[in-house]
């Protein structure tokens, strides 16, 4: 499943940030998107772009378009 | 010493650097961009203080990344100072452990301990300073807690010796190792060796194979996943989670994120925050400033008249000197108020929030909504807002918004709406003033969208950001924030503002021929604006030099219009008196309310400020992009204020 298809609340575990761009792809996974980690969605904005995740008790908005290329599966 | 304070943005790095060097900062520029560089003294020491950038990591993603690694590696650093959020742990000691791969002694200052019950989480600091192998201490830079334990351990740095932790599996270091004798470098071989490998380049490929083929995963993501391995391995041991409290920024994002709410909630904060800067506050203090240097205008001429003081000094002091500074000073209130605002904004954590709600409007801009926080900034002042661009991680981005941010009001040019609106929209004057905002928007979407036509190239913006939780504004922060905003505006109205009111009253009470005159008809001034009126006829239906000369001194600096207006008018009749500058006899009677909307509009949206431009053309850092955006903003200026003009003219007719 993609990280973009999640719903608000729902929760899930990284499986692969899978983007072209070499220096996005870097920037994504430093910020914390490592395979295995746990993520929750908490707001999607409110013209439905951006998400906002919960990751490594931190907050991260990312755009729908970028979360388009990180695989998750879903926990809860 | 040499130190450099390093950390995320957001952890509270500025406040240290405030507490660790008190009143003791030089602010100038990183070399050869608009960025901020802070350096000062350790209060009670020798050793110096470097401010770098927030900052997650040093891989050159975005432009401050690159700025502070180059500094890190180019310059003879003798200690770090990482300042690490505790709520946020594991994303700082991401940062923490690159920073170790460098050759420099490394302390680990901890912040915001005070929030750790908060969050439900106790920490073991002994476990993580071993994991760690430094020195740590535990702060809270807003509180003042632990500053004096930091400046000991600063001082003490010397003595300790310091270790390169192995964080990897032993495969991985050994790649790393192998690396590193392969490298030219002499210093911080482990960290060029380690960044090589994130980088992933194709030559490397016979030495990555096996591990890739190993761990199912390409180069970078080994390093980057075993990193982030190593910390989970060290939280784990050195936090415990209790039960957390309800958290506050999960329950005002329901507000302030809420799908029907959000938009109109963005739209009442930032009227509210004009509506009382240039409304309430300006409607409660106008008056009363007016009055304070009319009075303080006629004690001067009464006191310089009995002591016999010839006429010209009494008009340069009067006339010049007391009326220009003194239009200026007399807004004070309304630009405390708005820096107040802005600061509270940025420091709350509703900023970046503006920027999430309103996001997928700029994706149709071809930007990222991260813009918002230079527009928003520039209603303070432009200059730094075009430097606050630094935090787009894209260049397009940063140009950009480099070159619509002064197209927003910036504060300087509030005194203007706040004349010409105060005397003619008296009953809808806050709704008047509030209006040029929104044009200011449209103008900005449009010329994004020419940019955007014109630039011609695939635009790929992205926006990956944190959202901070909410704070409480810190009422420290927010004066020290106004305090140096402000202590700018003042120390312009007595540099710039006091020698171009002796200009322009020079030029003013001097013929073309150099002689003393009192007809202001015959001034130098008045010769030169009778050249360029001809421009300014469509704006406001009368061929008058004196607003030729008055919005030209506007590039000095934006205030000086009004400074230039009330000069004018105070030299062509008896009037000494600020709200009888549109009243018959002066020469700016003609006005009304179509004329000075329009000429409102003008002064808003043409050249911004000498310092802006300047700032601007650093950071375009492209004369001929500059030159070009210099003509096009003029005429936009000039196209949109005539048609204000001739549109509001047939309607009021």
């Amino acid at each position: 499943m993609k990280l973009s298809e999640l719903k608000v609340n729902q929760s899930a575990r990284i499986l692969k940030v899978d983007i072209l761009d070499s220096n996005l792809k870097i920037h994504i996974l430093e910020m914390g998107m490592t395979k295995g980690t746990t993520i929750k969605i908490l707001n999607i904005a409110p013209l439905g772009d951006p998400i906002s995740i919960a990751i490594r008790g931190y907050e991260l908005a990312i755009r729908k378009e970028d979360a388009n290329h990180i695989l998750v599966e879903v926990i809860s | 010493m040499k130190i450099a304070l390093v950390g995320n943005q957001n952890s509270g790095k500025s406040t240290l650097f405030n507490q660790l060097t008190g009143m003791n900062q030089k602010i100038g520029n990183w070399p050869g961009v608009t960025l901020e560089q802070k350096t000062g003294i350790i209060i009670g020491t020798q050793h110096e203080i470097i401010d770098l950038p927030g900052i997650y990591s040093l891989s050159s993603y975005s432009l401050e990344e690159k700025i502070s690694k180059d500094f890190l590696l180019k310059n003879k650093i003798d200690l770090i100072i990482n300042v690490v959020d505790v709520t946020s742990i594991e994303r700082g000691l991401y940062l923490t452990t690159q920073l170790m791969d460098l050759d420099i002694k490394v302390i680990v200052a901890l912040n915001m301990v005070d929030r750790l019950k908060q969050h439900g989480m106790t920490l073991n600091t002994q476990k993580l300073r071993n994991m760690l192998e430094t020195d740590i201490c535990m702060i809270s830079a807003l509180k003042g807690n632990g500053i004096k334990e930091l400046i000991n351990l600063i001082s003490n740095s010397h003595i300790h010796k310091f270790n390169k932790i192995k964080i990897f599996p032993r495969n991985v270091e050994e790649i790393i190792f192998n690396l590193e004798n392969r490298l030219n470098q002499t210093k911080n071989k482990r960290f060029y060796a380690v960044e090589m490998l994130i980088n992933n380049k194709t030559n490397l490929k016979f030495i990555t194979n096996k591990i890739e083929n190993l761990y199912k995963m390409d180069i970078t993501e080994v390093i980057i996943t075993f990193r982030y391995e190593f910390i989970n391995k060290i939280c784990k041991e050195c936090i415990t989670k209790t039960n957390t409290k309800t958290n506050i920024t999960l329950i005002l994002d329901k507000l302030f994120l809420n799908k029907y709410l959000a938009i109109p909630i963005f739209v009442v904060i930032m009227f509210l925050m004009y509506f009382l800067s240039i409304g309430i506050v300006g409607n409660l203090t106008n008056e009363f400033s007016k009055n304070i240097f009319d009075n303080i205008n006629s004690y001067t001429i009464n006191l310089l008249i009995n002591l016999g003081v010839s006429d010209w000094i009494v008009s340069l002091i009067c006339d010049g000197i007391i009326i220009g500074v003194g239009s200026i000073l007399s807004f004070l209130p309304q630009i405390i108020m708005l820096f107040t605002c802005i600061s509270i904004l940025e420091t709350t954590g509703y900023m970046s929030r503006i920027t999430f709600v309103l996001d997928k409007i700029f994706i149709k801009l071809g930007l990222s909504g991260k813009v918002l926080i230079p527009l928003i900034i520039g209603t303070g002042c432009s200059v730094p807002a075009i430097m606050s661009t630094k935090i787009m991680e894209k260049e397009y981005d940063r140009k950009v918004s480099s070159i619509i941010t002064p197209f927003i009001p910036c504060s300087a040019k509030l005194p203007i709406i706040a004349l010409f609106t105060s005397y003619f929209y008296h009953d809808n004057y806050a709704v008047i003033a509030t209006s040029f905002y929104f044009i200011a928007i449209l103008i900005i979407i449009i010329i994004s969208l020419i940019i955007k036509k014109i630039s011609n190239q695939k635009i790929t913006s992205t926006y990956i950001t944190e959202l901070p939780e909410y704070r409480f504004p810190n009422l420290k922060l927010t004066f020290k924030n106004v305090y140096d905003r402000v202590k700018e505006f003042i120390k312009k109205a007595g540099t710039v503002i006091f020698l171009s009111s002796i200009i322009t009253w020079f030029l003013l009470s001097f013929s073309t021929k150099f002689e003393y005159c009192t007809n202001i008809e015959k001034s130098i001034l008045a010769f030169i604006g009778q050249k360029l009126s001809w421009f300014f006829y469509p704006i406001v239906g009368v061929n008058s030099w004196q607003v030729a000369v008055s919005a030209i001194q506007g590039l000095i600096a934006k205030e000086q219009v009004v400074s230039s207006l009330e000069i004018i008018s105070g030299l062509s009749n008896d009037a000494k008196n600020i709200s009888e500058i549109f009243s018959n006899g002066s020469p700016f009677a003609f006005f009304d309310k179509a004329s000075s909307y329009a000429f409102i509009t003008f002064n808003l949206f043409s050249l911004p400020c000498f310092a802006a431009l300047a700032t601007l053309k650093k950071e375009l850092n492209n004369t001929k992009i500059f030159m070009i955006m210099i003509i096009f903003q003029t005429l936009i200026a000039w196209a949109f204020s005539s048609s204000i003009f001739n549109i509001l003219k047939f309607f009021t007719r």
